[in-house]
Parts: structure tokens; sequence; C-alpha cells
């Protein structure tokens, strides 16, 4: 048998497999359909073979980075978890994929990384703290900027700003969208009957990170709360799927509350030693060239003017 | 639409009833709409016909500019202007005007989510082709699209377009995709509505919806519009039983219509099935 295919996501934390909403689909498809996947679970996408997470490495076509080309891929190899669906139902994956990406993900999107409450006390810290050295003070960022640009342009607006009025009008949509998923939902234990299926690792991905990341401004969080069914699958998801992760999560979080004062300090310690080892470093420099500019400018001169030798020696020519 | 004004034209929306003057603002019909947008005007004048309320069709050439969401079509009725087909179901719901009444939760789930996939697949593939194809692009789009304003107008108002649309294709991802894939997209879309259709009537049996006013709209559209290649028209046409859906559709909300009320004005002028 060939090596299983590598796949590269953002690592997990809060008790989800991993934080990142395309990273959480394909794992759960991944587990969905038994795919005998070799995960990495990285912090640095500039690690993976296409730059972005996640990728899968393949043998035949190079790197895949999207979501559904993955699960199409994965499909291929026979790791087929709609094996059993009728073509209506198949038919329905599709029609409530493009509601969820429609109506669900913009709202996500603003929650995590817009919202300026949310971002820069959960999404930009997390990332900060996880992504290495000197590539965290600058990807939050950049990342920030992309889905805001990427908000924009799905929702037609160029001058776009953040704020109530526009929170108002996702959040209406995605508060539809959940309700209407419960209502599909019903008391089934998947959206099609007893087995999992690449919706219900859509659904999955897009709700998983809601119900686990704790967030300040917890709008999409409470109603989703107040979806019990919708609740109960994600929770269940986790339990039966990603058992290692679930189990973490709890021991983590009540360790992580006295830990992460420390923690949080440990880095931040170190962060102030080498900025204060910095900025001393450019005291002296800058202390140096402000002398040594008088310097500079006394050579200055003489490069100068053995410049304008040369330009003079030409006009001479 | 903002949404205070949303909640205050419901409430006195309530109270109005329908007025006779009712026009819906779209594009000129011969010379400047384009596939996208005469798409989802169809949609929405085949909602309204569905509801039984009138409506007057008046083509701008400022139309996009005119809507409050800066897309087509909207319509003006009494005091309020609503644009695009979501929010115009809803106001029509606050005037008691509704489709989807006898739909139970699941079906109303359903409906919504096949809308978003028409929203998602159809329209958006529609405007890959009017736009990040170069070919239709040099040919039919921006020339079209311009087609009322005089140099050097035209070229930039075009290409401001066309960068808007290819800059959204880049951020959901569509812009890797090559032109087959995309009609690969509307084919799975196709088949996807075909299945649900199955042999009745209409998506939820015997009543219409606003998703069977939204399918209409597109694929009567694609199926009557002459593009570069007939591609697009060919991949619907493989789906008998939506082929006989807009026959059946055109013929009870456009035809007899017409029959009856000779009124020109909301006359449509397509051409019909082949």
């Amino acid at each position: 048998m060939a090596a299983p295919l590598e796949l590269f996501c953002w690592k997990g934390d809060y008790g989800l497999p991993s934080v990142d909403v395309d990273c959480l689909t394909v794992l759960a498809y991944a587990k969905f359909a038994g795919a005998p996947l070799k995960v990495h679970k990285i912090t640095n996408p500039w690690r993976s073979p296409t730059g972005t997470l996640p990728a899968l490495k393949t043998r035949e076509e190079g790197s895949i980075s999207q979501p559904s080309k993955i699960i199409i891929h994965l499909r291929k190899q026979k790791y087929n978890a709609d094996y059993d669906l009728s073509a209506k139902e198949g038919a329905d994956t599709l029609a409530f994929v493009s509601l969820l990406e429609e109506k669900l993900l913009p709202a996500l999107i603003y929650t995590l990384w817009i919202d300026s409450k949310n971002y820069v006390d959960v999404t930009r810290r997390w990332y900060a703290e996880n992504i290495s050295f000197p590539l965290n003070f600058l990807l939050p960022n950049r990342m920030h900027c992309q889905q805001l640009e990427k908000l924009r342009l799905v929702r037609g607006d160029p001058v776009l700003e953040p704020g109530e009025q526009l929170e108002k009008e996702l959040y209406r949509d995605a508060f539809e969208c959940m309700t209407l998923l419960s209502q599909r939902l019903g008391s089934q234990k998947f959206f099609f009957g007893d087995s999992p299926s690449s919706l219900d690792a859509y659904v999955f991905a897009h709700l998983a990170p809601l119900l686990k990341i704790k967030l300040p401004n917890g709008k999409l969080q409470q109603h989703l709360t107040s979806l019990n069914n919708l609740q109960q699958y994600c929770t269940n998801i986790l339990a039966l799927y990603f058992p290692s992760d679930a189990r973490e999560a709890p021991g983590r979080k009540t360790h992580a509350q006295p830990d992460s004062s420390d923690l949080d300090n440990e880095p931040h310690k170190r962060r102030n030693q080498v900025l204060s080892v910095l900025f001393a470093v450019g005291a002296m420099l800058g202390y140096a060239i402000l002398t040594g500019i008088v310097s500079i400018k006394r050579e200055r001169p003489q490069l100068k003017n053995s410049g304008h030798d040369d330009g003079d020696e030409e006009d001479e020519d | 639409m903002s949404l205070a004004a949303e909640a205050f034209v419901s409430q006195i929306a309530a109270a109005e009833p329908w007025p006779e003057n009712a026009t819906l603002y779209q594009p000129l019909k011969e010379d400047q709409i384009l596939l996208s947008d005469s798409a989802s005007s169809l949609a929405v004048q085949t909602f309204l016909r569905m509801c039984g309320l009138p409506v007057l069709v008046s083509c701008r050439a400022n139309a996009e500019y005119m809507s409050p969401s800066g897309k087509v079509p909207f319509i003006h009725v009494g005091n309020q202007v609503v644009s695009e087909l979501g929010p115009i179901v809803q106001f029509t719901k606050a005037k008691g005007h509704s489709l989807s009444d006898g739909l139970d939760d699941v079906q109303r789930a359903e409906m919504k989510a096949y809308m978003e996939l028409v929203n998602n697949m159809l329209l958006t593939a529609e405007l890959y082709i009017q736009w990040c194809d170069d070919h239709t692009a040099t040919e039919i789009s921006r020339p079209r699209y311009s087609s009322p304003y005089s140099w050097p107008l035209n070229h930039i108002l075009a290409y401001q377009k066309q960068w808007e649309v290819r800059r959204k294709m880049n951020a959901i991802g569509w812009s890797g995709k090559s032109l087959e894939q995309v009609y690969e997209d509307v084919s799975q879309c196709c088949q996807a509505l075909s299945q649900r259709l199955g042999t009745q009537p209409y998506f939820f049996s015997k009543q219409p919806t606003e998703l069977d006013a939204l399918v209409f709209g597109h694929l009567f559209t694609i199926l009557t519009t002459q593009l570069t290649n007939d591609e697009l028209a060919e991949k619907v046409k493989s789906y008998t039983n939506l082929l006989s859906f807009c026959h059946r559709i055109e013929q009870t909300y456009f035809k007899e219509h017409e029959r009856e009320s000779q009124s020109g004005s909301s006359r449509h002028s397509k051409g019909s099935l082949p």
C-alpha cells in the first residue's frame, strides 16, 4: 500500500481538532470517510506546500488547498462518505452547503475576524501566541485584512464598514440559517440518517468553532446554544470522531485558567526582554548614527567629489 | 436597505394595499441588460405574477445607480423602494402576499437552501462567464454594459465593473477555475435542481413558491439568451424535466396573462423556448 496522504492544517485548541473552519471541514470529512491521512497540525501557513491551510499533498495532482477540491480528491481515492446517499440527498447536500456559505460564513468571518472585541481579545491573541516569533506580528493582521476584503467583496459593498448595522444584517441571516439547519436536522443523529456525510462535515465545521471558542461578543453563540439539537449534534461529533481533542479540552481549560496568566506572562516577558534589548540597541545605533552622520557627511563630499569627478571626466570627454 | 428602514417599511407596508402603479426598474432590455441581471429581473417579475401583483416594467439606463443596494432589479411601490428578490419576498409577505405559507419547517429550510444554491452557483457562474471569460467580456458584456454611455465613460465603467467582479471571483475562490469547470458546476447545479424537482409540477408539489420563480428566472434566461456559444444553454437542455418546468411556468404566467390583459407595458418580449 502506498503511504498515506499528508494533510497540513491549523492546530487545534478549545477542544477542537483545528481552529480553522476549512481545516475542520477536511478533518471531519476524512474521519467520516475513514481516510487514513497523516495530519500535520502546524501554526505556520508558510510551511504548508501551497502557502495556505489546509493543504493536501497528493501524488498525482500536486498539492491542493480548497476544501471542496480536497474532498473531491478523497472521493476519487474511494474514501467516500456520501456513498449511501440517494441522488436527491446529494442535491440537498449541494443546496445546504450553499446555504452555509452564503448565510452563515459571512457572519462567522465577522464574529471571529471583524468584531473588534472578539478579534483583539481572542482571534488575534490566539494566532499571535501560536504562530512563531517574527510571523506572529505580521500574519494575524494580514489575515484580518484578507477576511475584511473577502467580506466586502462577497457582500458587494466596497465601502463596507464594520458596525452595528452590518452586524445586525449578517447575524439576522446567520440566525435564520442556524434555525433552518436545526429544523432540517430535527431529531436525527446526522443530516441523512445514521451515518455522517460531507454535509455533516461542512455543518460541523461551521458550527463547532462558534460552540467551543469563548468569545466576549457571543450573540451567534447564544443563538446556537438555544438550538438544542444542533448543539447536541456538534458535541456528539466531537465526542465520537475526535475523542482525544474533546477529552483534552476540559482538562486543559481548567488548567488554562490559572496557567494562562503565567503562560501569558512568560511570552510577554520574553517579548518584553527582546523588545527592550532591541530598543536599547536601536537607541545606541541611533546615537552612533547621529554622531556618525557628521562623519558620513564628512566622507560624502569625498564620495560625491569622486562621483562628480567621474561625471566631470565624462563631461570633459 | 437599512435595517431601521426595513422595520419601518414592514410596519407601514402591512397597512397599505398593493398600489396599481407599482413599478419594476431594470436596465435597457434590448441594448444593455446582461444575462445575470436579466435573470434576476425575470425572477422578480415571475414571483410578482405568481402572487398576482401587477407591476409595470420600466427600463432605465441608470437602473443600477438608482437601486438602493446597487443591484437590479428593484421595485417602487407606493413610497418604498426595495431591491433584489430576497427583500422583495419579505416586503410582499408584510403586505400579506406569500407563496410559501403552506410549507412546513423542513420544506421551508429546503426551499431557502435551494435558493442559495441557485444564487451561489448559477448566478456566480453567469457572472463568471460574463466578465471572466475574455471572449464573452469583449464581444458582449463590455459593449452592452456601457452602451448608454459615451467615450471615455463607457470604457471606464465597463472595466471598473469587470475588475470588481473579478476581485469577487478571487475572494470566493473561483478565479482559479477554467471555463470548463464552470460549465461543469452549472451542470452539477442543474442536476441537483432536476433531482429535487423530479416529476412534480413545481418544486414543492402543486403550488409555486419563490424558489420556482428564481429557478425559472435563471433557467429561462439562460435558455433564451444568445451568448458567444450555446454551451451554457446546452447544459440546461440536457435536463428534460427542467425544460418542461420552464415551459409550464411560461405558459401559465406569461402567455395566459398576455392573452387576458393586453397591457403592453408588462409584456414579456423574450423569445419562447426551443
